[in-house]
């Protein structure tokens, strides 16, 4: 198990519904957040330490739209500051190792994306192998099909099982008032709904989704001068598997193994899990790989099936599980990123609360 | 009268790539009518690749032909294909296992529409496209009965290049405070935002006011002054890049318009020469007639005041502000 330097706790979060259309920009969709989450820890914005985001600017339509974005953060008189071209959860990553260094003590971390003014599929399909793949459009979608089918065929799942998560996640999200899709949703009626991605059906694929999150992460003193009810990241890890899908066994998750050991995901109670779920299969194999049992409560929020704004979507299911901890549903649990097509790229971080 | 308009633009970034001595011969024989796959032990891959997957180490060119026939061991059917795609109506997307290759190639298999044609475990074999770049577009596979014979003439310098034009589509409504500048732009007047915070204005604004972080509306707005200070400017020699416009030099300045704290920026300037500029000048706008007015230029991440409102600025012959008053504007 990674040994942690410095202890870091969540001290404040917000999160933006998950809008169908956000009808403003990007840095008026994050600022509400950030505001919310200075406010809640009483500091000033300039006794912030360091400062991070995360955001794609395929997905903005805008060079450097991330710059722009820094004027949601409140970066003037300047600031330490830096940003990822990834999920905030991966911003959340950086700014847990910055404060391993053991000489700053408040990081501001946020992820933000609009995907309804954009193609996320001709986007994000430029994530892919730029000789062999991005030339013929391989869109996260076809990818995520491909791992479905490759389920059905190695006979370890199939479509009901496909529809009891849709129909599972947007049970779940009827509690969650950030969730853009909820509701009861009968598995026979979904199991008839046609294809748009065979063996894949509409609600097995994310909607179309705009939001932003924003937390402040703090070491140990300082976190609990900040607030009274800590939520600690006791690790974090990132692991990878190749960017080519055929070289992988898209039925499993090495990479969700290797990282679930080293954060020591089974040293203790598993409560909650908060699962980047994009596409209904992808739950069969994260609680696979991530060994999970049925004393484990997987995405109580709904999870990204139920409102899925990407670049903030990871973030915020770290977010769900710090508040789902806050209010006492669990003492220990698990949020999982990904990036990448069909769970190329997982990240996952273990939260407890301050009993 | 002129009206507004949703945002819809393509974003284009045309891309260059070496290809290296693996995938460069791959692409010249798709060109060429042929697949390459890359040995690597006892195996041999395809696509073919410079590095061995399992352990990472170097592959030397080793090519070799694989296919044109292969097997589907993993497929999808697209129901809805997006523009990137290969082709316009419902196909399928399938691990191809080509006959001599151990690692199977991601692509398009044309069964004219029918998903029903798709199974693991098809035969499947390919087809090249008239039109040939050194891309892996070149090839797409139809099952392999519909196969048609092709004679494939074979181009004559190796590809060592390969252009990738990407292409992102933005389409959405102008944000209610841009639509509100832009129907001022058509109504002749320049509107712009006050901070509550610090009283500030900025021109145009951006739906908050960025140093106080407090988000703007409608409330927040004013109309101000068409006549202002030039506060920078620079002559544009135009560079042709890929979607360059302009040929001829001209000049791009900023104006602070009075009552205002936050220069224009990206007014442009036909009628003068960059010798007849100051920092410090009085500039007054001369709009076009409402008729001829458009707003077309304005989305919801670029433009200022276009040329499309405007016949032309103009110097109002008032004194100069000096220009040390001004340093605060200067951008």
């Amino acid at each position: 198990m990674v040994s942690v330097a410095e202890d870091v706790a969540i001290v404040a979060f917000e999160q933006t519904p998950s809008h169908a259309h956000f009808n403003d920009s990007e840095p008026a969709m994050i600022m509400p957040c950030v505001n919310s989450v200075i406010e809640q820890v009483g500091m000033d914005r300039h006794d912030i330490d360091f400062t991070i985001a995360g955001s794609c600017d395929y997905l903005s339509g805008m060079p450097f739209a991330f710059v722009m974005n820094i004027d949601a953060v409140g970066a003037w008189p300047p600031v330490y500051e830096s940003h990822v071209e990834m999920d905030g959860a991966w911003a959340l990553f950086e700014g847990f190792v910055r404060l391993q260094s053991g000489d700053i003590d408040t990081v501001l971390v946020s992820g933000s994306g609009k995907c309804s003014p954009g193609s996320y599929r001709e986007g994000f399909s430029l994530q892919t192998d730029p000789y062999v793949h991005a030339p013929i459009g391989l869109d996260p979608r076809t990818q995520a099909g491909f791992q479905a089918q490759a389920l059905i065929a190695a006979g370890k799942a199939t479509e009901r099982d496909f529809a009891e998560v849709v129909a599972r996640s947007h049970a779940n999200a009827k509690d969650n008032p950030y969730a853009q899709l909820s509701g009861d949703l009968s598995v026979d009626e979904l199991l008839a709904e046609p294809y748009v991605q065979q063996p894949l059906r509409r609600l097995d694929c994310p909607p179309t989704s705009d939001g932003a999150a924003a937390m402040i992460i703090a070491r140990a003193d300082k976190a609990r001068e900040l607030c009274d009810n800590p939520v600690w990241i006791r690790a974090i890890d990132h692991r990878i598997d190749s960017h080519h899908p055929t070289l992988r066994d898209l039925t499993d998750s090495p990479s969700v193994r290797i990282a679930a050991d080293r954060v020591g995901l089974h040293d203790g109670p598993v409560d909650i899990a908060e699962l980047t779920v994009t596409y209904s299969p992808e739950e069969i194999i994260l609680r696979d790989a991530l060994g999970l049992n049925g004393e484990t409560s997987v995405n109580p929020s709904g999870g990204p099936l139920t409102g899925s704004p990407f670049m903030a979507v990871g973030l915020t299911r770290v977010i769900e599980l710090a508040r789902a901890i806050r209010n006492g549903d669990g003492g220990r649990g698990v949020a999982h990123a990904s990036s990448g097509p069909a769970l190329q790229q997982n990240l996952l971080c273990v939260l407890e609360g301050d009993g | 009268m002129p009206q507004l308009h949703d945002v819809d633009y393509t974003l284009e970034y045309p891309y260059t790539r070496t290809t290296g001595p693996i995938i460069g011969p791959f692409l010249t024989g798709l060109r060429d009518g042929r697949i390459l796959g890359q040995r690597c032990g006892d195996r041999v891959l395809c696509p073919p690749m410079e590095f061995d997957p399992d352990t990472f180490a170097t592959l030397e060119s080793d090519l070799v032909e694989v296919g044109p026939g292969g097997e589907v061991v993993n497929w999808t059917w697209v129901a809805e294909p997006s523009a990137k795609h290969p082709f316009d109506r419902p196909f399928g997307f399938a691990f191809i296992k080509l006959d001599g290759a151990d690692t199977a190639l991601v692509h398009a298999v044309d069964t004219g529409g029918d998903p029903e044609a798709m199974s693991t475990g098809m035969r499947v074999r390919a087809q090249f496209r008239d039109e040939r770049h050194g891309s892996v577009a070149d090839v797409y596979f139809v099952p392999e009965a519909d196969a048609a014979d092709q004679v494939i003439e074979p181009g004559e310098e190796p590809v060592t290049i390969t252009e990738h034009l990407i292409g992102l589509r933005i389409n959405e409504p102008l944000y209610p405070h841009r639509a509100r500048f832009a129907q001022g732009l058509l109504d002749g007047k320049i509107i712009g935002q006050r901070s509550p915070v610090t009283g500030k204005v900025y021109v145009p604004g951006r739906g908050y006011d960025n140093m106080s972080r407090v988000l703007m509306s409608e409330s927040d707005e004013v109309e101000v002054s068409d006549v202002g200070t030039v506060v920078a400017f620079t002559e544009l020699n135009p560079v042709q890049y890929y979607g360059q416009t302009e040929t001829e030099p001209y000049v791009r300045c900023s104006i602070l318009f009075d009552g205002t704290d936050q220069p224009v920026i990206g007014i442009d300037i036909r009628d003068m020469t960059v010798d007849e500029m100051r920092v410090g000048m009085r500039m007054r706008c001369i709009w076009r007639d409402p008729e001829e007015r458009s707003v077309e230029d304005i989305d919801n991440r670029y433009g200022n005041i276009p040329e499309t409102v405007y016949a032309r600025f103009e110097p109002t012959g008032e004194p100069d502000i000096p220009a040390d008053e001004l340093k605060e504007h200067s951008w």
